[in-house]
């Protein structure tokens, strides 16, 4: 792998580490499998790049980015509570429909950015490598938001949201309005999901309308390969240990994309995350059953 | 203290599956008084409680909690005058978060503070005063995961938390019935440590008529949705198992198979 690729690998691990995170906050604390990221981070990208095209600020352009992803959210939110669709389903339909409101908000499949400004443009004066540079910047961001949600998920607040998807009944008896929660909860997944979005745009220099495809996978994969690597209850290590998951998962993958004896090609991408996906879930499963079929052998003999 | 008047609740109305839970329970309870609450199955002893904590709306009649009509307020805006333990010692509490977390749950069951953190050295020590009582060491395990201990600590932890914020009524859900004969002894008499040291207005359901004599100032029987009987001050005291259990078989109209009744003589 060139040093390019190993940057660029870093790159969109860090951005897919957003991602994560907001699928952590969903699947994880709230109890509620939320599919309306793969809208969301194509709509935080569509809107980000309209504006930007259109001359508004690029962290404006970001910031109505994760205002259109809690929108987002809070939808599928308002169809799961309002009227009792399924969650699941709830994040499908909504999913959907951002699709087609994506490709409104762009007005054509695709948009550019090659020329544009963007979030990078005031530290490129700073004279580092462009290639550098973007890794720093979606380094900081990815930090800086995990600090953020960490913080968030020990104050009462974020007591309260972990309590509603761990124990409804248990909420309600402390005074915890659980519909509020999920509301809160969607909004703040998503509109991180479209940061990462919108941050993906920029970097990459484009929006497009199918590249929200598979984001829930992928943010699954990095909450997943985090978990089983460092297990831990502590807010401050699950934060980070989604976002090293995002960078290990992005790595594996660029691997086998590059390893030749594989004959692995960029097409193949889908079936290598599936692959991973499921081993990452297997394994600590496996392990359980080794361990307990040996404890048994030894309770034998 | 709490107060109802003809309250119904009617489960599925309407459908063929149908079902008057409460059929007009009258009923004033004091402040400070502790109530037993006793029944068969069915006989709508969880549902009077679950209609007064609010998870169950009433479908007639009012509740209030001394001047505050609460009927149409949900659970969660009942938490100021309501605390609970819960039959089942995992419903009380979190198993995938911690001892010191739970407890901090409970402590804003009152007044939640938002965006600052909310566990601190001074709640820890609160937590750990508070755990002391149970003697089971657990003062020493705030960071332990809930998940991780027994049944009995959980429902002990449970009862700890219910009275982290001062509430004037607490209502217990057959909070004993899950524990072995030992640890509901230890549960049962933290129970009564907490009730007298906060001056609680108590209700607590049980399948135990030797509970439900021993501890509290009155015992109600519901059956079909109604109070049949409600016994108090000296006549209470005359009260032996035996005389309730005759009050049993006579509102049940089969004396015979009572004696086979394992949760009747329980104690």
């Amino acid at each position: 792998m060139s040093l390019f690729a190993f940057m660029g690998t870093l790159e969109i691990g860090l951005v897919y580490g957003l991602v994560a995170i907001g699928v952590y906050l969903t699947f994880r604390v709230l109890d509620f499998p939320d599919l309306t990221v793969d809208g969301s981070f194509t709509l935080g990208a569509a809107v980000a790049a309209s504006m930007i095209v259109t001359g508004f600020n690029p962290y404006l352009a970001t910031g109505c980015a994760a205002l259109a992803g809690a929108m987002a959210g809070m939808c599928t939110a308002w169809l799961n509570l309002r009227f009792n669709i399924l969650h699941l389903l709830a994040s499908i339909l909504t999913m959907t429909a951002l699709y087609t409101i994506n490709l409104r908000i762009m007005g054509k499949p695709n948009v550019a950015l090659i020329m544009e400004p963007t979030v990078l443009s005031p530290f490129e004066a700073l004279g580092i490598p462009a290639m550098y540079l973007k890794v720093i910047f979606v380094g900081i961001c990815a930090l800086l938001f995990g600090l953020l949600i960490a913080f968030f998920l020990q104050t009462q607040y974020g007591l309260a949201m972990r309590a509603t998807g761990a124990n409804k009944r248990m909420a309600q008896a402390n005074g915890i309005v659980i519909k509020e929660k999920i509301y809160a909860g969607l909004a703040l997944s998503n509109a991180l999901v479209a940061v990462a979005g919108a941050l993906f745009a920029q970097t990459n220099g484009f929006a497009d309308s199918t590249m929200g495809i598979g984001t829930i996978v992928v943010g699954l994969a990095a909450v997943i390969v985090g978990e089983s690597l460092i297990g831990t209850r502590n807010m401050w290590l699950i934060v980070f240990s989604c976002i090293i998951g995002s960078l290990l998962y992005r790595l594996a993958v660029s691997m086998a994309l590059n390893a030749d004896f594989l004959g692995f090609t960029a097409s193949d991408l889908n079936l290598i995350t599936a692959a991973l996906v499921a081993i990452a879930l297997v394994l600590p499963q496996l392990r359980r059953e080794w361990k307990a079929r040996q404890a048994a052998r030894e309770a034998q003999s | 203290m709490i107060r109802c008047e003809n309250l119904r609740v009617t489960f599925n109305p309407g459908l063929p599956t149908e079902k008057k839970a409460l059929r007009g329970v009258d009923l004033v309870i004091p402040e400070g008084e502790f109530v037993t609450v006793i029944g068969s199955n069915g006989a709508g002893k969880s549902t009077l409680l679950n209609a007064i904590a609010g998870d169950i709306p009433a479908s007639g009649g009012t509740i209030l909690f001394g001047d505050k009509d609460v009927t149409k307020l949900p659970a969660t805006g009942r938490t100021r005058d309501v605390a609970r333990v819960f039959q089942d010692p995992l419903a009380g509490t979190c198993g995938n978060m911690t001892v010191e977390e739970n407890m901090a749950l409970a402590y804003g069951r009152v007044e939640r503070g938002n965006l600052s953190f909310a566990l601190n050295d001074r709640l820890r020590e609160i937590f750990r005063t508070q755990l002391k009582r149970l003697n089971l060491g657990l003062e020493n395990r705030l960071d332990a995961e809930m998940g991780l201990l027994s049944g009995g600590q959980r429902q002990s932890i449970s009862l700890l938390m219910s009275a982290l914020q001062p509430s004037k009524i607490l209502l217990l859900d057959e909070h004993t019935a899950a524990l072995d004969p030992k640890t509901a002894a230890l549960v049962m008499d933290i129970t009564s440590q907490i009730v007298a040291e906060k001056k609680l207005t108590v209700m607590m359901v049980t399948h135990s008529m030797r509970q439900a004599l021993d501890y509290g100032t009155r015992t109600l029987m519901l059956h079909e949705g109604k109070v049949i009987f409600d016994l108090s001050g000296e006549e209470r005291r005359q009260y032996q198992v035996k005389d309730l259990l005759a009050l049993f078989a006579k509102a049940r109209g089969d004396g015979e198979e009572l004696d086979d009744d394992k949760l009747l003589l329980g104690s």
